[in-house]
């Protein structure tokens, strides 16, 4: 009799939590608690027709833990998932539905900072068996380091042959010459020389891009 | 004068002539294949990779249970985990979705961070869930050089180092990210299949 | 044996029997290899190319939709053809540009249509990797600028111009076999 007693004592505030938990139905467990009910429901919804449409659920959590580390509030918080969740739709476009969440991601950035699917989608056409997790990950670095999105999206679709190993140096060395005083759009021009020069040596025809024309900066 | 479009029909005539291979190719082909591993299957009907993340809603009753394994477990881990270290990064990170489809492991990769005053320096990053101390530095005694090195499977992580448990820090090594949240981001891309 | 469309076959693959991609080898091998064999000047590097093409379409089978997988093998050996050519420039340094073999492939009916082959693979070596691509997808291949530009990825002008060059260029190389 004292020992059951004692075991619904000690139960019971285990069981209110849980048992409220379950009602908000708290799918995201690392969320619960952590956000106020309704931007969690919400979020939760999102998540749920996230998984409905086959796209991964992770990068929006992760983006929703992020905020809560950062001590944003959560009115920045959930638009920034309903943001992500909306790139993540739009490189599945892009990428096609047997994309792998890794290439998502990187689609994801790659739109965020200013690609089109369109040019997503010419990435994915000319690099048909091979991911596209890195060449789409440093277009949005390179933008990120000062590169124009254009001249990004030459300079990646120009090296497709690349292998990935390739892409990160090339991407190191841009950003580099950045950092010691090039322009962008110089340092990005004179490493695309280089690596197209690597992959068909002596081949005076091939310049920068396609067909030599060097695209103009944006004023 | 000179037959160009003739010429050119010539050299395209030749060159579309059919080619024989050797057929013995078929076999080697099937070897390397025979010698993939085989993966558990993940796809659906329609030959879609799936990405299912496990969720489970518990009843009252298997949440009491679960709290209670769970009060038995913390009780009985308190006292076995305090001297055993953790290597870092091992269990804190949330488990990837297309981790099996990615062929498991990830790739190795070394964080460094150069903060000769701090007294603690933690990663905290899309790979252990924004938090604090999952992941603590480990300092090259006397060098102000602080590192850790995780495994991660392909995906694209953003992160930063928090230095003194207060201050956010972008990785000087590492391509910054776009930050919506007020705080300095970098970003680490791991390819892979 | 009942000759079954790529769509099924890709399909028994994907469900998980393996043995069904060998009919899709057998099928594509032929097809690949003249294409391969033009572009990279001899059968061993095609036969390289090849097995690496086939391998590389078994373990991503998972991005084909299976009507289109011609094309989407195709455009793999495209790919390959490109990265081998690469990999093959930075270990010599400078394409072989000279360095042929007549090959068993060709089938030999006269003297005077071996030299011409023998003749025309060597002109074709001469040209830029782009611009052999670029003919050969158009004038071998037969593929509308349309197709080309969605397999490469590059500009319909540049495209033009490429295989503008290699006309020229080809005509140039081989006026005297041809007429001579």
């Amino acid at each position: 009799m004292m020992l059951r007693a004692r075991f619904c004592l000690l139960a019971t505030p285990f069981l209110t939590l849980m048992v409220m938990a379950t009602r908000l139905d708290a799918q995201e467990p690392r969320l619960a608690g952590r956000l106020p009910g309704p931007v969690l429901q919400r979020i939760d919804s999102l998540l749920d027709a996230a998984r409905r449409n086959g796209l991964p659920t992770e990068p929006l959590v992760d983006r929703a833990l992020e905020g809560l580390a950062k001590g944003a509030a959560p009115d920045r918080i959930e638009p920034a998932v309903l943001r992500l969740s909306d790139e993540l739709r739009l490189a599945r476009t892009a990428f096609g539905d047997a994309a792998t969440a890794a290439e998502l991601m990187a689609g994801a950035s790659a739109i965020r900072a200013g690609a089109t699917t369109e040019s997503l989608l010419r990435l994915r056409e000319s690099r048909p068996d091979q991911p596209l997790t890195v060449p789409a990950g440093v277009l949005a670095d390179l933008v990120a380091a000062g590169v124009d999105i254009q001249d990004g999206v030459t300079a990646v679709l120009a090296i497709v042959a690349a292998e990935d190993a390739d892409y990160v140096a090339f991407r190191r060395n841009v950003e580099r010459d950045i950092a010691l005083g090039a322009s962008p759009a110089a340092a990005l021009g004179v490493r695309l020389r280089g690596m197209t020069e690597v992959l068909v040596p002596g081949d005076a025809s091939v310049g920068v891009g396609s067909g030599g024309t060097r695209r103009k900066r944006k004023p | 004068m000179v037959e160009n479009g003739d010429d050119l029909a010539r050299i395209a005539e030749s060159l579309r002539e059919p080619v024989r291979i050797d057929p013995a190719l078929d076999a080697r082909v099937m070897a390397e294949i025979e010698a993939l591993p085989r993966q558990p299957s993940r796809l659906d009907s329609r030959g879609h990779w799936l990405f299912r993340r496990r969720t489970f809603r518990l009843s009252p009753m298997g949440v009491l249970a679960m709290a209670a394994g769970l009060a038995a477990l913390v009780l009985v881990a308190g006292r076995v985990g305090a001297n055993r270290a953790e290597p870092p990064g091992a269990a804190t990170g949330p488990p990837v979705e297309d981790q099996a489809a990615a062929g498991g492991p990830g790739q190795t990769t070394q964080f460094v961070f150069v903060a000769p005053d701090a007294r603690s320096v933690s990663i905290v990053g899309d790979f252990n869930d924004w938090s604090f101390s999952a992941t603590p530095l480990e300092q090259q005694p006397g060098d102000g050089l602080w590192w850790v090195t995780l495994s991660l499977p392909p995906g694209r992580y953003r992160y930063a180092f928090v230095v003194d448990g207060t201050r956010w820090r972008k990785d000087p090594n590492s391509p910054a990210a776009e930050d919506e949240f007020g705080r300095p981001n970098s970003v680490v891309t791991i390819g892979g299949p | 044996m009942k000759d079954e469309s790529d769509a099924v076959l890709v399909r028994r693959v994907l469900a998980g029997e393996r043995q069904a991609f060998a009919r899709l080898v057998e099928r594509y091998r032929d097809p690949l290899g003249r294409y391969a064999v033009r572009m990279l000047g001899n059968a061993a590097d095609a036969e390289d190319v090849l097995q690496d093409t086939f391998v590389r379409a078994y373990r991503s089978l998972t991005r084909c939709r299976p009507d289109d997988f011609g094309r989407w093998l195709f455009a793999i050996l495209v790919n390959r053809c490109r990265t081998h050519a690469a990999q093959r420039g930075r270990r010599n340094g400078i394409l072989r540009a000279n360095q042929h073999v007549v090959d068993a492939a060709f089938v030999s009916a006269s003297d005077e249509r071996d030299a011409l082959r023998e003749a025309i693979a060597l002109a074709l070596e001469r040209l830029p990797a782009e611009q052999r691509e670029a003919f050969l997808l158009k004038h071998v291949e037969e593929l509308s600028y349309q197709e080309m530009h969605e397999l490469t990825g590059t500009g319909i002008a540049a495209l033009r111009m490429r295989v503008f060059r290699a006309r020229e260029e080809l005509r140039r190389l081989l006026a005297e076999t041809i007429r001579g």
